[in-house]
């Protein structure tokens, strides 16, 4: 992007109406057009968003983030250069480089290193913090040729390295990768020294632009799909299984089909961080059965479901599959090699994102992998992840032996011996709950989704409260399934938001929930903040049920109304409450 | 050159939006409010990246107005000639 894009971008009006995020840019040089840069990124990204950018002062990095005050932004962007460590490591200030000197300012680079990371730590406990370690070269001051690495400057990059490891396991903190910064900002063409002697800002502005751009990605995290679904021949596989036979498809370098491998070998790391991952083939069943015998295949068919093989159209099976998965066509991700294929899904389902398998394109596939990555990328795995797809198995063998929704009955539920953890508290740093409330749109009260900063500031509230639900029951476990979050005024509690997971349904969980807000927490009435949404009619149907009347907004519910018309419960309830 | 001339006109709406070409033609730095030394290196940024040149910084001060930098572009654009 150029300045004068940027510039033109950054004017463009946002309506008066539209939410605002308040972003502290901290740096020790001056911002200027990096400020622009990652404003007009934004806006490309978030245009209905009203992005306030605030700065510091300039030469003081380290003060800068200690003077913050959270409860006044939403994030925190940390852009450290070397000079930041000590000031002898940029070329503003003239400290000395003699050899003598270059211990010293090691070991202050370190001192300040260790001290950044604890600033940030703390400030990330509040808001989210979006890191960029230093991106510039450092300058000609070692005794070594340039080309040769010294062990000084050796130290100087494990104190930037430690902190990036240190910082990247930090919950709230963002590391920006220096692998795609380095392939998006040549290293070469980074630094601009008349600019940092006269301006004060270091950066060329086509890094300025680059360095904007990441920050811009990492201020705000972009929900993943949910699901992937994969054609077989010519994709999972090369070679056709019904001409070419079992032995026949290939997926190795000796057969020249190694982008096959790698491509199940990614798809076994996407199911493995929790993502779905489905096959839709125009194929023999029977066949398709005997190849997935194989032992060296990399993706394993226990990590698939469902497996829809036939001679239907792709888009047939594609229904089917989310109607098992339960999840809409937005959320899902659909690769086959034949364009055909492709282009037959995409009419059906103009929402999900296709892609084409670059069939032997060995270019191709590194960007392709690259791109899915991105889309599935999060920042975190969770132990829900790992319990997605069995539960989904599950749910099949639950409404199988009787739990789907006609056939609900108490005497199939007293049977699934069912166990319910109820964990209620104040936590912000629950992941799970926080992913929860994002990306669930049937069971939700009122469809709102929260930034970082806006799930934190709720809660620091001292009436607030947050009530999550995890489940199992004698066909498995579901995990962290469904999320209360509200506020208690006396007896009264008001509940902001409720998600549960669609893979819960059916199940009474969502009575359990309010049975602890009426028992354990002394309500004498729950009052909801209730919205319709396009997408929120499981919500709308059980509130009508309990309510006796179609929800609108602000209802409210009764001890004693709850009671008179809960379903018998069979749980076992195991409650943790937390300070 | 009145191609330059339109690019440099869009040069300074970037960086002052809201006046008009003809109100850009006549700007200058004591004229108006809110040139101020943000403006200025925000403005030789966008005329060095747009016109893929060198603004020397002791020549900056110099240009005070769009007449000043029409005339700068007009040189640099004959001795590159």
């Amino acid at each position: 992007m150029k300045l004068i894009e940027a510039l033109e971008i950054v004017k463009r009006p946002v309506a008066d109406a539209a939410p605002g995020t308040k972003v502290f840019l901290a740096c020790g040089f001056t911002p200027l057009h990096l400020q622009t840069f990652l404003a007009a990124h934004f806006r490309e990204l978030h245009p209905e968003v009203r992005l306030e950018i605030k700065t510091g002062r300039f030469g003081d990095l380290m003060g800068n983030i200690e003077r913050l005050n959270p409860s006044e932004i939403d994030a925190v962007a940390v852009l450290m250069e070397w000079s930041d460590l000590d000031p002898r490591l940029g070329i503003r200030t003239l400290g000395g480089w003699r050899p003598a000197d270059l211990a010293d300012i090691v070991e202050s680079a370190g001192k300040s290193g260790m001290r950044m990371q604890r600033a940030i730590t703390g400030v990330s406990q509040q808001v989210p913090a979006v890191v960029c370690m230093p991106t510039l070269p450092l300058p000609p001051m070692f005794p070594t040729r340039p080309i040769q690495a010294g062990a000084l400057e050796s130290q100087l990059h494990r104190i930037v390295s430690s902190a990036a490891e240190y910082l990247s396991q930090v919950p709230g903190v963002r590391v920006a990768n220096p692998q795609l910064l380095a392939e998006m900002s040549a290293p070469a063409d980074r630094y601009d020294v008349k600019a940092d002697l006269t301006t004060g800002l270091p950066y060329t502005l086509g890094h300025a632009s680059t360095v904007g751009a990441v920050l811009a990605e990492l201020i705000q995290n972009r929900p993943a799909p949910k699901g992937l679904i994969t054609d077989l021949d010519d994709t999972l596989w090369a070679g056709i299984v019904g001409d070419d036979g079992i032995d026949g498809i290939s997926w190795d370098l000796d057969h020249h089909t190694h982008l096959h491998g790698l491509y199940q070998q990614f798809l076994s790391s996407l199911a493995g961080a929790g993502v779905l991952v489905a096959v839709a083939s125009r194929n023999d069943a029977a066949l398709v059965e005997r190849a997935f015998e194989r032992k060296d295949l990399l993706l394993s068919k226990n990590d698939i479901f469902p497996l829809e093989i036939h001679w239907s159209r792709k888009s047939e099976s594609l229904r089917r599959i989310l109607g098992i998965w339960n999840i809409g066509a937005d959320a899902v991700v659909f690769v086959d090699d034949n364009p055909m294929e492709v282009a037959e899904v995409k009419a059906a389902f103009p929402e999900m994102e296709c892609r084409l398998f670059p069939k032997g394109d060995y270019h191709g596939i590194w960007k392709f992998l690259r791109d899915l990555r991105d889309a599935f990328g999060k920042p975190l795995v969770t132990k829900e992840d790992a319990l997605r797809l069995q539960s989904i198995r599950d749910a099949g063998a639950w409404r199988n032996e009787g739990g789907a929704v006609e056939s609900n009955s108490d005497e199939f539920l007293k049977s699934a011996e069912a166990c319910i953890t109820l964990d209620y508290g104040q936590s912000t740093d629950d992941a799970r709950a926080f992913e929860l409330v994002n990306k669930t749109n049937q069971f939700n009260l009122n469809g709102k989704r929260f930034t970082e900063s806006e799930w934190r500031n709720f809660f620091r509230d001292p009436a607030s409260f947050m009530l999550t639900a995890s489940y199992r029951d004698k066909y498995g476990p579901l995990g962290t399934i469904a999320v209360v979050a509200g506020k208690m005024h006396g007896r009264n509690a008001q509940l902001h938001t409720w998600v549960m997971s669609c893979r819960a349904f059916s199940r009474r969980i969502e009575y359990q929930c309010l049975k602890y807000l009426f028992e354990n927490l002394g309500a004498d009435e729950i009052n909801f903040d209730y919205q319709a949404t396009a997408r929120n009619g499981p919500m709308q149907e059980f509130l009508t049920e309990l309510l006796e009347a179609p929800p609108a907004s602000g209802v409210s519910l009764k001890r004693d109304e709850f009671f008179a018309r809960s379903p018998a419960l069979f749980h076992r309830v195991e409650v943790t409450v937390r300070a | 050159m009145p191609e330059q001339e339109d690019r440099l006109i869009r040069c300074f709406a970037s960086v002052f939006p809201g006046l008009t070409p003809e109100e850009i033609r006549q700007t200058n730095s004591e004229s108006m409010g809110i040139w101020d030394s943000l403006s200025t290196v925000t403005l030789a940024a966008v005329i060095e990246e747009e016109f893929n040149l060198e603004i020397d910084p002791d020549v900056l001060p110099q240009l005070n107005s769009f007449d000043a930098f029409r005339t700068y572009l007009d040189r640099m654009s004959s001795a590159q000639r």
